[in-house]
């Protein structure tokens, strides 16, 4: 692994294109989307609209390789200079910094900085300060007392040798995807422990803020205090200037980068333009993966759910095909039939709920539904007639979806009602285990390439909290047997990759054995790109990276 | 001749409602208002005939893997565009054809048409359950904000000023939105989100300001009238004297504004169905069809043209059936109070 | 006159209030509406959530909310969105302000001059077929609802008729700020101009046609009519006049109410980021600050409409004006 990185590195360095390449340099990118998001604090922000602009303003010990496909999602060193081997049964990394990396303010970075950050990610009460880093030691004490946080046995900076220390309450074969987050950037350590609102933060990468306002835009400009230390983790941008504007609708940003007014769109294209950008505009349209998947989850401690057959009979009825044409089509999404989208290690690939298949006779891939064996189950669960309610929030892709699936749902021998939610507050209400939702319509998106960001997240113990807003694990499911895999496969991963992968794909099917939720399909993402847009690379994590495209 | 000769004595006077029906009648654009307004209404009282017998067709379940049968081939009703990347998904397209997909499908695959006229039946049955609920609480508060004056008057104009600040519309929806997410409790009972006398509610309360102002100034006038004068002087009691003499006076006003609050109520829910927090899925009303057709309206356009010509002919017809009692009544004068 | 200037402050600060209380007890009354865990973010922890509800006070009781909320709202304006982290909502508001204000600005003056047009015309050929078309066509224009009549105003200058001389100076949709591009505010609004016009047009012709005729059977006209004045200017200086009142209040209130917000519908389908649309999104988001601060604009504007027009009845109308 480590011998393709320096290879890629090298490769890329000593390119005879990258005299050329200098050719491209200059321009200003003009980006669009819909709104804003909010706030410039990387440690808090956490819309991936932001994130995308923060990878090539800031950086962590850690990051994804910045490589066009597949290869973005390797994990390669960022201000650290190596990956650390694990120490002390995976407890312990002792990360050593690359010297001579500055802040756009002319500072240096030192491990005094990355200890800081670290504190402030609790001090500023960073979204993930729980759920990815608590588990370094004194993060515990951190959670509950957010002021007073020092992590003083969890992160140790040692400037004369240029060293920081992180030790871990368990071994966590996941730390450096996680030390590669926006939240865990490295700021400098005088940054305010507060949300730092529309102010930037001070930046390391190529580019830095130099305007903003959350409802009209940003403007970024290179920072010129960077150089580059490695071409694969922080590459140098082709562009002068970014400039992103809000403002406008989805239709007026397709309309505005096929007209060339823009180079490139952030939000999801309207499908009643999909035809239109395949028909006339194929060259500037981009089909990317996607680790992403819609799934109705549903609640294993309420009738009619609560009984494994009538999880299985759902997961057997659902026309996944349907699905995927309600998205926008087969160029778009795929069917589904387990809780880990293709791209990731960890899969088991294979498909239990499809016609001619059952979860002793997998097969290879989803066919067609079949309501046959599905109303035969429900007749067996006892549960048929039961009443379901079925959440979905109030999008038209989720509406048309969750027509059908009522549809779905009645024909199997349910009485099915559909209760469409208000967006902004649908993802809440159903987590919260209060409202006693049944089942429900939802997506997930990974936040790093791991199958432990569909198992662990949405079924393992630790994230159901009863009565909670914040409770993802909707499928209300706390089984000792999953959950020992999952802490199985957690813990080999520090040691051996391969074995990890393989109990991630036992704790796959084993999800889907219980049928906890129904996978329905893994979207796929169009990004569209004004004529002029050359070199396009697209991240798998951050989608279109902002510095490798040029504009000249 | 003698002055003193007796005119022979005139028939009784018909009374307002016969007279206004019988000028009505004479009006020919009112009247052709009116026959429309009954053909829209049979049509779409006919929906479920329509979609069984004649196009045979489910308008509210989605079948996208559906084909139907055109000029002797196959053609599906979703059909996949055929560029390099097969991206894009178009419904099919007005085949004028009554017995299959008339005005095309939408993007879900279902037949516009048959839609069209089940989300009349919604439209029609919101519009005029709203027009009916508002005119009786405008009454209500006309008459007794007008009659009885003093604080009471003084306490409703406000709470109506207060109501009529918010834009109508504003108003329509933040009341829809907070209920269509949870439904409504009123003590034992609730009201599901997707149950109509949500949105005949809110769109009936929000119009009541608008409607108790003519009511009230109405009243007022008639308060000072010589004949309520006398009954008051007289002594007999107020509830006798709005039932008896008030109310007959004010329901002229009232019937003037049923079909103009008809049509405004009509273009009220459509546009609540337009924002997606009028009439809920997978219920239609023409509204709702013209959200469907928003996203296809450069491909597809009869998706969204349908119902909003069928929303232009039915107001219209509202409105100038409204006028022609506007003018019957009129014409009768405004009751024994005189001119 | 004073006192009774204060008592008409007095009533328009308690209509505000009124409407700022019952806003923010119909969000607090939206059950699913506590906005911790969206702040929070995607999967926040207990400890995250708990951190989040102290920094918003969101733990403290309902009125020591609302007062912390009108103090950054109208004394400190620092008041934040719940949903946009760090966004101040006063200056969203004053920065949709301009567009909402272009579009029902320029929308006025072309149903004003059309309206009075038609209404003049209408009445002074009553009877005859251009008055019955006129009304008619008036007709029609009430009954389109804006956002389908928008809808297909696109259909045509954007997509099916966009290639020819007709259309083809229209632009993509979308406001283009009057500082930037003169031109090009203009071309993006003329369409959304004449949409909007439509439906007023439609009711103050027929309004206004109504009380001339009414007028012209007033004693004050047979007495001009009688001194031998010619009907223009029988119409024009006397008819006229008394009958711009009520179409004066009506369009105060109209104006005011489009301008606080009511023209969403045109704003969504042209895509104008104005005040309209700014509501319409934060209601859908349930952002309880951004509800507040454009609801409280808007019914500012409306109440001031109510005091102007009582204020023009008394210029106006000279019967007012004697009897007081």
């Amino acid at each position: 692994m480590k011998r393709l990185v320096s290879l890629l590195a090298c490769s890329l360095l000593a390119h005879p294109a990258f005299a050329a390449a200098q050719a491209h340099r200059g321009g200003t990118l003009r980006l669009t989307a819909d709104g804003g998001g909010g706030t410039l604090d990387p440690q808090i922000n956490y819309l991936s609209q932001y994130w995308q602009m923060f990878v090539v303003t800031n950086d962590g010990l850690t990051a994804f390789a910045k490589v066009d496909g597949l290869g973005s999602r390797e994990i390669v060193p960022d201000l650290a200079d190596s990956l650390p081997a694990p120490q002390d049964g995976g407890r312990t990394y002792v990360f050593h910094l690359r010297p001579g990396i500055r802040f756009s303010t002319g500072a240096p970075v030192t491990a005094q900085d990355v200890a800081a950050s670290m504190r402030r990610l609790f001090k500023v009460g960073s979204p993930t300060a729980g759920s990815f880093y608590g588990g370094i030691v004194g993060a515990d004490r951190c959670l509950a007392a957010p002021a007073g946080c020092t992590l003083a046995s969890g992160v140790i900076a040692d400037e004369r040798a240029g060293t920081v220390t992180f030790h871990l309450t368990q071994p966590d074969g996941e730390f450096f995807d996680k030390l590669a987050m926006a939240h865990a950037y490295v700021l400098p350590a005088d940054t305010p422990a507060h949300d730092l609102g529309n102010t930037p933060a001070a930046a390391t990468g190529p580019y830095r803020f130099t305007a903003y306002d959350p409802n009209h835009g940003a403007t970024l400009e290179r920072n010129p205090y960077f150089h580059v230390w490695s071409a694969i983790a922080q590459p140098d941008g082709y562009v002068d200037r970014i400039q992103y504007e809000f403002g406008l609708s989805d239709e007026a940003q397709v309309t505005a980068v096929e007209n060339g007014q823009f180079d490139w769109m952030f939000d999801n294209k309207p499908l009643d333009r999909l035809g239109e950008l395949g028909d006339r505009h194929t060259d500037q349209v981009h089909i990317q993966p996607l680790f992403a998947l819609f799934y109705m989850p549903m609640n294993v401690r309420l009738w009619p759910f609560n009984v494994v057959k009538a999880r299985q009979a759902v997961n057997y009825a659902v026309n996944r095909r349907a699905m995927a044409i309600f998205y926008g089509g087969e160029a778009v999404a795929d069917p589904l039939c387990e809780m880990v989208p293709r791209g990731l290690d960890g899969r088991s690939g294979q498909c239990f709920y499809t016609k001619g298949a059952s979860p002793d006779h997998p097969a290879a891939a989803w066919s067609e539904p079949d309501l046959q064996v599905a109303r035969r189950l429900v007749e067996e669960s006892g549960t048929k007639g039961a009443r379901v309610t079925l959440i979905v929030p109030d999008r038209a892709i989720e509406i048309s979806m969750g027509v059908y699936l009522q549809n779905t749902l009645n024909r199997i021998g349910y009485r099915t009602s559909v209760k469409f939610i208000t967006n902004s507050i649908a993802f809440t209400y159903a987590q919260n285990s209060n409202n006693r939702v049944q089942i429900s319509l939802d997506d997930w998106f990974a936040d790093y390439p791991a199958a432990s960001n569909f198992l662990d997240d949405l079924f393992g113990c630790e994230n159901f909290h009863p009565g909670s807003d914040s409770s993802i694990n909707m499928s209300e499911i706390c089984d000792p047997e999953l959950q020992k895999t999952i802490e199985a496969a957690k813990r080999a991963e520090p040691f051996d990759r391969a074995a990890g992968d393989r109990l991630w794909a036992q704790a796959s099917n084993e999800v889907m054995a219980t049928a906890a939720a129904a996978p329905l399909i893994q979207m796929k993402y169009v990004d569209l790109v004004s004529k002029r847009v050359g070199h396009y690379t697209y991240t798998l994590l951050y989608h279109m990276l902002f510095s490798q495209v040029w504009v000249r | 001749m003698s002055a003193s000769v007796q005119a022979p004595a005139s028939p009784p006077p018909a009374g307002p409602w016969r007279s206004a029906v019988r000028a009505l009648l004479g009006d020919r654009t009112a009247l052709a208002a009116a026959v429309l307004l009954a053909v829209i209404v049979l049509a779409c009282l006919a929906a479920p005939l329509y979609a069984s017998r004649i196009a045979h067709t489910d308008p509210f379940n989605a079948d996208v893997a559906a084909t139907v049968m055109l000029h002797g081939q196959e053609v599906a009703v979703m059909q996949p565009n055929n560029n390099r990347l097969h991206l894009g998904l178009t419904p099919l397209g007005p085949t004028w054809n009554p017995g299959a997909y008339l005005l095309g499908a939408d993007s879900q695959g279902r037949d516009v048409m048959a839609r069209l006229l089940y989300g009349g039946r919604n439209s029609l049955l919101i519009s005029a359950s709203s027009a009916v609920l508002c005119i009786v609480l405008a009454a209500i508060v006309g008459i007794v904000a007008g009659f009885f004056g003093g604080l009471v008057d003084a306490a409703l104009s406000r709470l109506l000023d207060i109501m009529w600040a918010i834009p109508v519309y504003l108003f329509a929806i933040s009341l829809s939105i907070v209920t269509i997410s949870q439904g409504l409790r009123l003590g034992p009972v609730t009201l599901e989100s997707d149950n109509l006398l949500l949105p005949i509610g809110i769109i009936a309360l929000v119009y009541v300001p608008y409607a108790a102002r003519p009511v009230r100034g109405r009243v007022l006038a008639l308060r000072n009238s010589e004949f309520v004068l006398a009954a008051r002087g007289l002594g007999v009691p107020p509830a006798r004297i709005l039932w008896r003499d008030i109310l007959p006076n004010v329901s002229g006003t009232l019937i003037v504004l049923a079909p103009l609050l008809m049509a405004l109520d009509m273009l009220t829910e459509s546009a609540l169905s337009f924002l997606s927090i009028g009439v809920q899925a997978p219920a239609a009303s023409w509204g709702t069809i013209i959200q469907d057709g928003e996203g296809l309206i450069y491909t597809r356009p009869w998706v969204a043209l349908a119902p909003g010509i069928a929303i232009v002919l039915t107001v219209l017809a509202l409105n100038l059936l409204g006028d022609g009692l506007r003018d019957a009544l009129d014409r009768q004068g405004s009751g024994p109070a005189g001119a | 006159m004073t006192p009774a200037l204060l008592r008409r402050f007095g009533q328009t600060l308690l209509v505000l209030f009124g409407i700022s209380v019952l806003v923010f007890l119909i969000f607090f009354a939206t059950p699913g509406a506590d906005p911790t865990a969206r702040i929070a973010g995607r999967n926040a922890s207990p400890q995250t959530l708990a951190f989040v509800r102290h920094e918003y006070g969101f733990d403290r009781p309902l009125p020591v909310q609302y007062l912390r909320m009108m103090q950054r709202l109208f004394i400190t304006r620092d008041l934040t969105s719940f949903v946009g982290h760090g966004e101040k909502v006063v200056p969203e508001v004053m920065r949709a302000a301009p567009v909402t204000l272009s579009l029902v600005g320029g929308a006025a003056l072309i149903w004003v001059v059309a309206s009075v047009v038609m209404g003049t015309l209408a009445a002074a050929t009553r009877g005859s077929l251009l008055d019955r078309g006129l009304m008619v066509l008036g007709l029609i224009g009430i009954s389109m609802p804006v956002f389908w009549l928008g809808s297909v105003v696109n259909l045509l200058t954007q997509s099916r008729l966009h290639a020819s001389w007709l259309f083809s100076w229209v632009p993509g949709l979308g406001y283009v700020p009057l500082s930037e591009d003169p031109l090009g505010w203009f071309r993006a609004l003329v369409l959304p101009w004449c949409t909007l016009a439509v439906l007023f047009i439609g009711i103050y012709g027929r309004v206004l046609r109504a009380d001339l005729v009414a007028a012209y059977r007033e004693d004050f006209i047979r007495t001009a009519r009688a001194k031998g004045l010619s009907p223009a200017r029988v119409m024009v200086r006397h008819a006229l006049r008394t009958s711009m009142i009520s179409f004066v209040s009506l369009f105060g209130l109209d104006f005011a109410q489009l301008v606080g917000g009511g023209a969403l519908l045109t704003e969504v389908v042209f895509g104008l980021q104005g005040v309209g649309r700014l509501t319409y999104q934060a209601l859908a988001n349930l952002d309880l600050p951004l509800i507040m601060a454009t609801v409280m604009y808007s019914a500012v504007f409306v109440v001031l409409a109510n005091a102007v027009v009582d204020l023009v009845y008394v210029v106006l109308d000279p019967r007012v004006r004697d009897s007081r």
